[in-house]
């Protein structure tokens, strides 16, 4: 995974946003609506309330733009907005109450394979998914950005406000626990 | 090899991302540690291609539609303190046609700086004429750096912001 940040394509119309040039806006929330929603759903695991707090983020992202720093990449600031967005949500649902999480079964799709491959996959990918949504927010939020939309450990850290040294150790972690809900018992127990 | 000399998990992964260490030589012989990073190994593969959902086609068009009616950020700002300005000078007119004794009050006062505000003045002139011709220079260059830095400093708060005209 490359460990440099990417030149920043979204800068100019981030200025032409701040002028009030609506199309440029448009732009940006194009460049940034499908990991956005992403990272909303593995957090939130429901569609309508996904949507809602991914438009909900967008909105406030226009709303401060004027407070965004240009040398931060503009999709982690909005990531980080949806995170604590989607946390605040999450806060309230489990004082409200406490639920089963609904499996997402078809709702998140594999990458860009061959059909072929796709039908080959779909069984693991079904249970990765499911053992995944057994996860807390925090280990499927870490093990979202870092395998599903490939960010580095620096920018997970930049999204989640804390040093790329926690974000392995997270990361392990998160791992691990996937890894045991994806591992038989018998197995675990040999080594 | 026996399971008790098999390493940390945290250490054998640490090691794999660096691509070699004592816990790496020690996996390329040991079974068990070579089926927990094959094991490893098969899940990353899998999680790498998990892809973000599509997200619903109108969540553009319903941000557009909510930032149509939202105004520039910027702009707010500007009319909120023009809103509190206007909503001052019209309290403190009403005040003042509302309350005979403070109309009364800023009769006379604008009456008496109508009067003596030419004598204040004429003082303020020939004081500053005095001080310019014992110290010029040391007023001079008071004056200059007072200007400079109010303009920094105006200039520092502005930032980036886009121009009025640009807003």
């Amino acid at each position: 995974m490359a460990e440099e940040a990417p030149p920043l394509p979204w800068k100019a119309d981030v200025q032409a946003a701040r002028r009030g040039d609506p199309s440029a806006f448009e732009s940006l929330v194009r460049s940034v609506q499908r990991p956005v929603y992403g990272l909303a759903l593995r957090l939130l695991q429901r569609e309508a309330e996904a949507a809602e707090v991914a438009q909900e983020a967008l909105l406030r992202a226009y709303q401060n733009l004027h407070r965004y720093d240009d040398s931060r990449p503009f999709d982690l600031w909005v990531l980080a907005i949806t995170r604590n967005l989607c946390l605040d949500l999450l806060r309230r649902r489990t004082k409200v109450k406490t639920e089963e999480l609904e499996p997402m079964k078809e709702v998140l799709p594999s990458g860009d394979v061959s059909q072929l491959e796709r039908a080959i996959a779909t069984e693991e990918r079904q249970s990765l998914e499911e053992a995944m949504a057994t996860l807390s927010a925090e280990d499927r939020e870490v093990l979202a950005l870092y395998y599903v939309q490939k960010r580095t450990t620096k920018e997970i850290a930049q999204v989640m406000g804390c040093a790329p040294g926690t974000i392995m150790a997270r990361l392990f972690r998160a791992r691990e626990k996937l890894r045991k809900k994806m591992t038989p018992a018998p197995e675990e127990a040999a080594r | 090899m026996t399971p008790h000399l098999c390493p940390d998990l945290e250490v054998l992964f640490a090691e794999l991302e660096e691509g070699e260490g004592p816990a790496l030589d020690h996996a390329a012989e040991c079974e068990a540690c070579s089926a927990v990073l094959e094991e490893h190994r098969l899940m990353e593969n899998d999680l790498y291609r998990l892809a973000d959902p599509l997200p619903p086609p109108t969540l553009v068009a319903s941000v557009m539609a909510r930032v149509a009616a939202e105004p520039i950020p910027q702009r707010r700002e500007v009319w909120s303190g023009v809103a509190i300005l206007l909503t001052s000078l019209v309290g403190g007119l009403g005040y003042l046609l509302m309350n005979d004794q403070a109309l009364g009050r800023f009769g006379t006062g604008v009456a008496s700086f109508v009067v003596e505000g030419r004598l204040f003045a004429e003082g303020i002139l020939s004081g500053a004429h005095a001080l310019w011709s014992t110290a010029g220079l040391a007023v001079a260059t008071t004056l200059a750096f007072l200007l400079l830095t109010s303009l920094l400093g105006l200039k520092r708060l502005a930032g980036n912001v886009p121009t009025p005209s640009e807003a």
